[in-house]
């Protein structure tokens, strides 16, 4: 679905990232690769053939819409280097008309060196343009600009009858924060809870819906 | 002589022994094994402990080394047996040194208890785990003999059971000639509790019966009139007035309540009624801190105390000697549970138990006639055991391969021997194996996967780190994330789940451990809190499964409703339920033994169906699914579910065609499995159940209250576990395990089996009413709780509907 936020439109995709038609953006945060390799080698069973699915879903999101650029909102691996990058290398190379960005999380260990290497940008602390901020960390700060980020893995519980309920992923919108829910297959959820003022955008399969 | 100490102790205490204790001196000094069954209060621990010691001394030479291995379910009994067992070895000035070992023994004394010369310890199951989980074990346990389970009825039916299961089966590998005890309670399997603890071969044995049997006093507490009493409800406040004198006279009272909310209400009701109490009046939950708890126990022990409010917490532990008085409120759901709670009074030998039942709603009252029944007629629960866990499998490979190692042969060898995994195969054992070294069945092994190596044809873990976390985390209890609640001053209180704290603001008052308390701040995984007189609090709700009523429960009160019919002269219960069963004659019929009342109502709601099969509340959840699927299949509809202990409510928007569905055979056993596997539930049940799977396989490690181990990168949902498995391992037997417990514990299957062939042989009754009836009105009302709100605005949402009700 649409929405539009300081007078531009941006939408939000099913695949759970957000795109911006006029700037060929596309946005995504919390990918957390690696993370099935990382866990194996700590001894907990996280068959690795799961994170295969975050590979084919980035690469099927970046050949449906052709963006220009994209910003990774932090935690794209999700620990120290593993085998996993060069999985991650083929992506890359094989999408090279892109421009990639990197906005670094707290769990984003492996030295900047690594991406660099293969024309990723690297950033620190956050992405500033003139109305949008992009960070992997929510910010507490008075702005006007809106902050895309991500970091939480928010999500909601929906309650049905007969003590049924369901958990979906979603997009929250709360002043100046824009959360967008995590990208990856193997990550966590935090549960939100909606406050008056905000806005909940859930993930249900091939749509996105507002709460 | 026979039995030379058994004797000048027992003439020491002035005490004659019983019967059973003697035949248990007899096959222990025989070289037999075997399984106790005695009440409480009359001197088991005896009957074994002075056996093992006749044994030892009666020997020749007597080789250094650990003689006997005595394991309870709980810390605070060990403690007692540990001081109950060293007063014989200090009286008697006998060479036989005795330690104990919980998960409270210091690292100091750990090491002292390997260098220093113990002849017998006392310990818990997974406290045993954790020295199979120590290098040099075989050495350590080369010279038992003896290997005595205390409370074994307890134990089994829990994932408890079967780590002693494993333990055992390490242990007789290291000493052939192993002989093991089991203590229980009366249960309804006790010939299959032996056959657990003993083994699929196991050596010769014993089943003893004390033919002593405690008195037990059932007196149900009834209100005043009947018809003011309310028809729904679970927490039974308005039969304040009538519990008070009883409390008033008798010397100290312990009163079971069924959750822990409920305790914390009925603590603050009873000290606003009489405020006198305070200061002699405390409340025992297994939210409070250890500390606090303790303070409890002891101050029952020394008889400070007239009333405990408590719950599931005290059903267990050591004895209470003032202890004279015992109040069930609610249900007590099964009966073995309420005779255990009732044995906690009147614990000198030869004493009478005296328990109150306390009904929460009208026409819970037959429960305490039911009960009187059931115990009259020995109908007690069986414990069914856990079989086939692979979790606990898993872990108790990976505790073998952190200490000394293992071969795979032997190991297997051994645990087929078990009751738990006789019936796993080779192949399923290679699945384990598999698991804890490749991470998995699937064909790409994967090299960076360390967390068991093999070396040498032995099984090892290498990783230093590893080892540790699998030591931190050995056990089957898994619990909930919870907050631990703290004053400023850093006193530790208890603790909450973490999302009722998570729903709380800074200011908000809420009540726990019957004080009210305001949230100061939320630090980390700890809420500081101060004392406040705030006018308004919340009640905190515990997550919890609820217990269904028992089969042998439920039976007895189907009998007790056919009596309603019959002209012989009704019990007190009875006869203060006549009323109420008029009412529901008017309104619409009391079922006989041989019928199923199914009652039709149209309210503003909706159509709704009322079942009543009284089979407890999973049997019902169970049926109602499959009735509801199979109604469904029959006319497109669809259907919200109600179910309480005694039926279950379908309700519907549309006409429901339940006459059709009853010439289809509605309530036929034949696909049974197939048409529940269809019901949307069952995955979300056992993602549910793949919770403590999870954790009890090592996949989801949340470390230790206390210790705070920085493992925050390996945090990961069982349910992402669940999900993946799902779609990339579905041969995993963990995930199958965790479908298996949900069709044996939470369904119920066998159970459930049972009712529908019940129910083919009995008559249909269907009556259509025109409002709702007793029986139905307390299902009716279990729907509105659905939405977890707190018992308070429940209760007061109930009294809103019997008004409307009345009105009409």
């Amino acid at each position: 679905m649409d929405i539009v936020l300081n007078g531009i439109t941006f939408q939000l995709l099913s695949q759970k990232a957000v795109y911006q038609a006029d700037e060929e953006l596309l946005i995504i945060a919390d990918v957390h690769l690696g993370k099935a390799r990382h866990f194996m080698r700590s001894g907990v069973n996280l068959t690795h053939k799961a994170q295969q699915s975050d590979y084919q879903n980035l690469a099927q999101l970046f050949f449906s819409y052709q963006p220009k650029k994209v910003y990774f909102l932090g935690d794209l691996f999700h620990s120290s280097i593993n085998a996993d990058w060069m999985h991650f290398e083929n992506l890359i190379n094989a999408f090279s008309a892109i421009e990639f960005t990197l906005i670094k999380g707290n769990h984003d260990l492996i030295p900047t060196s690594f991406f660099t290497r293969l024309n990723v940008n690297v950033i620190n602390e956050t992405l500033e343009t003139e109305q949008f901020i992009f960070s992997h960390h929510p910010l507490s700060i008075t702005t006007d600009k809106i902050v895309f980020c991500g970091h939480i893995h928010p999500a909601v519980r929906l309650q049905g009858k007969a003590r049924q309920s369901v958990l979906l992923p979603c997009f929250h919108y709360s002043a100046p924060n824009f959360l967008l829910p995590s990208f990856g297959r193997l990550t966590g959820s935090y549960i939100i809870r909606q406050k008056r003022n905000e806005k909940v955008f859930i993930v249900v399969g091939n749509e996105v819906k507002m709460l | 002589m026979a039995f030379p100490i058994a004797e000048e102790w027992f003439s020491r205490q002035g005490w004659q022994p019983h019967d059973f204790q003697q035949q248990c001196w007899k096959s222990i000094t025989t070289g037999y094994s075997g399984l106790l069954n005695a009440p409480t209060g009359f001197g088991k621990t005896y009957a074994i402990w002075l056996g093992i010691l006749e044994s030892y001394f009666k020997k020749r030479q007597r080789k250094n080394g650990l003689h006997c291995l005595w394991i309870t379910p709980l810390r605070a009994l060990s403690k007692e047996i540990y001081n109950a067992t060293t007063r014989v070895s200090d009286e008697l000035g006998l060479d036989y040194y005795i330690g104990l070992r919980t998960g409270d023994t210091s690292a100091k004394e750990r090491t002292q208890q390997k260098k220093n010369i113990l002849h017998a310890l006392i310990t818990t199951p997974e406290s045993m785990h954790l020295l199979l989980a120590q290098k040099g074990y075989y050495d350590f346990f080369k010279q038992l003999e003896f290997v005595v389970i205390d409370e074994w009825h307890e134990l089994l039916g829990t994932k408890r059971a079967v780590l002693v299961e494993l333990a055992l089966s390490r242990l007789k590998s290291i000493n052939p000639n192993l002989k093991i005890w089991g203590i229980s309670a009366t249960i309804g399997n006790l010939e299959e509790a032996k056959d657990v603890l003993l083994g699929i071969h196991p050596p010769k044995n014993k089943l003893i019966k004390a033919t002593e049997q405690k008195q037990i006093e059932i007196e149900t507490l009834l209100p005043k009139t009947l018809k003011k009493y309310p028809w729904a409800g679970h927490l039974g406040i308005q039969m304040l007035e009538e519990v008070m004198p009883v409390i008033e006279r008798s010397n100290s009272t312990l009163a079971f309540t069924n959750t822990r909310s409920q305790c914390e209400i009925w603590y603050q009701r009873i000290l606003q009624h009489s405020p006198h109490l305070a200061g002699a009046m405390a409340l025992h939950h297994g939210s409070l801190s250890e500390n606090i708890r303790l303070w409890v126990e002891n101050a029952l022990h020394e008889g400070i105390l007239k009333l405990v409010v408590c719950t599931s917490s005290l059903d267990l532990g050591v004895d209470f000697r003032p202890v004279d008085t015992v109040v069930q409120i609610g249900s007590a759901k099964g009966v073995a549970r309420f005779m255990q709670r009732a044995g906690r009074s009147g614990h000198q030998p030869g004493a009478v138990s005296n328990i109150y039942f306390l009904p929460t709603h009208s026409l819970e009252i037959i429960e305490g006639s039911a009960m009187r029944y059931a115990i009259a007629h020995k109908q007690m629960e069986q414990r069914i055991p856990y079989i086939r866990s692979f979790d606990v499998l898993v872990q108790y490979l990976t505790t073998l391969a952190v200490s000394d190692g293992f071969r795979k042969e032997d190991v297997y060898k051994e645990i087929i021997q078990t009751y738990s995994y006789a019936s796993v195969t080779e192949e399923e054992f290679n699945w384990c194996i598999a698991f804890i070294t490749k991470g998995g069945s699937t064909l790409d092994a994967y090299e960076e996967y360390h967390k068991v190596i093999i070396e040498d044809g032995l099984y090892k873990v290498p990783d230093r780190r590893i080892a540790m976390r699998h030591r931190l985390s050995i056990g089957v209890i898994v619990s909930d994330s919870v907050m631990q609640v703290k004053f400023l001053s850093g006193k530790r209180i208890g603790s909450i789940e973490e999302w009722f704290i998570s729903r709380l603001k800074p200011g908000d008052a809420f009540w726990f451990a019957g004080r009210m308390l305001e949230l100061v701040r939320v630090n980390g995984m700890t809420a500081q809190v101060k004392n406040t007189k705030s006018k308004k609090a919340l009640l905190p709700s515990w997550q919890g499964s609820k217990m269904p009523l028992s089969s042998q429960l439920s039976q007895s009160i189907r009998h007790k409703l056919n009596e309603y019919h019959q002209k012989q002269k009704h019990d007190v219960e009875l006869q203060a339920l006549v009323p109420l069963f008029e009412e529901q004659e008017r309104t619409s019929h009391v079922p006989k033994e041989n019928e199923l009342l199914i009652e039709k109502v149209q309210t503003k709601d909706g159509y709704h169906i009322f079942i009543f099969p009284f089979e407890g509340r999973n049997v019902h959840e169970g049926l109602a699914a499959l009735v509801a699927y199979r109604i469904a299949q029959l006319y497109p509809i669809s259907f919200s579910i109600s179910v309480n202990d005694y039926g279950f409510e379908l309700l519907s928007d549309q006409k429901i065609p339940l006459e059709s569905a009853l010439e289809k055979d509605l309530f036929a056993t034949t696909n049974l499995f197939e048409d529940i596997s269809k019901t949307v539930n069952l995955t979300e049940m056992a993602k549910r159940k793949f919770r403590d799977i999870a954790g009890i396989a090592g996949l989801v490690f949340n470390g230790y209250p206390g210790k705070q181990i920085k493992t925050k990168h390996l945090q990961a949902s069982s349910q992402l576990f669940f999900s993946v498995f799902t779609d990339h391992d579905p041969q995993n037997l963990l995930l199958k395990q965790a479908y298996d417990e949900v069709m044996i514990f939470q369904m119920e299957e066998i159970r459930l089996r049972e009712a529908l062939h019940r129910i083919q042989k009995q008559t249909i009754v269907i009556k259509e009413l025109e409002r709702l009836s007793p029986f139905c009105f307390p299902i009716f009302a279990e729907r509105l709780n659905t939405e977890r709100l707190t018992n308070e605005k429940f209760e007061e949402r109930v009294n809103r509907i019997i008004k409307q009700l009345e009105q009409s």
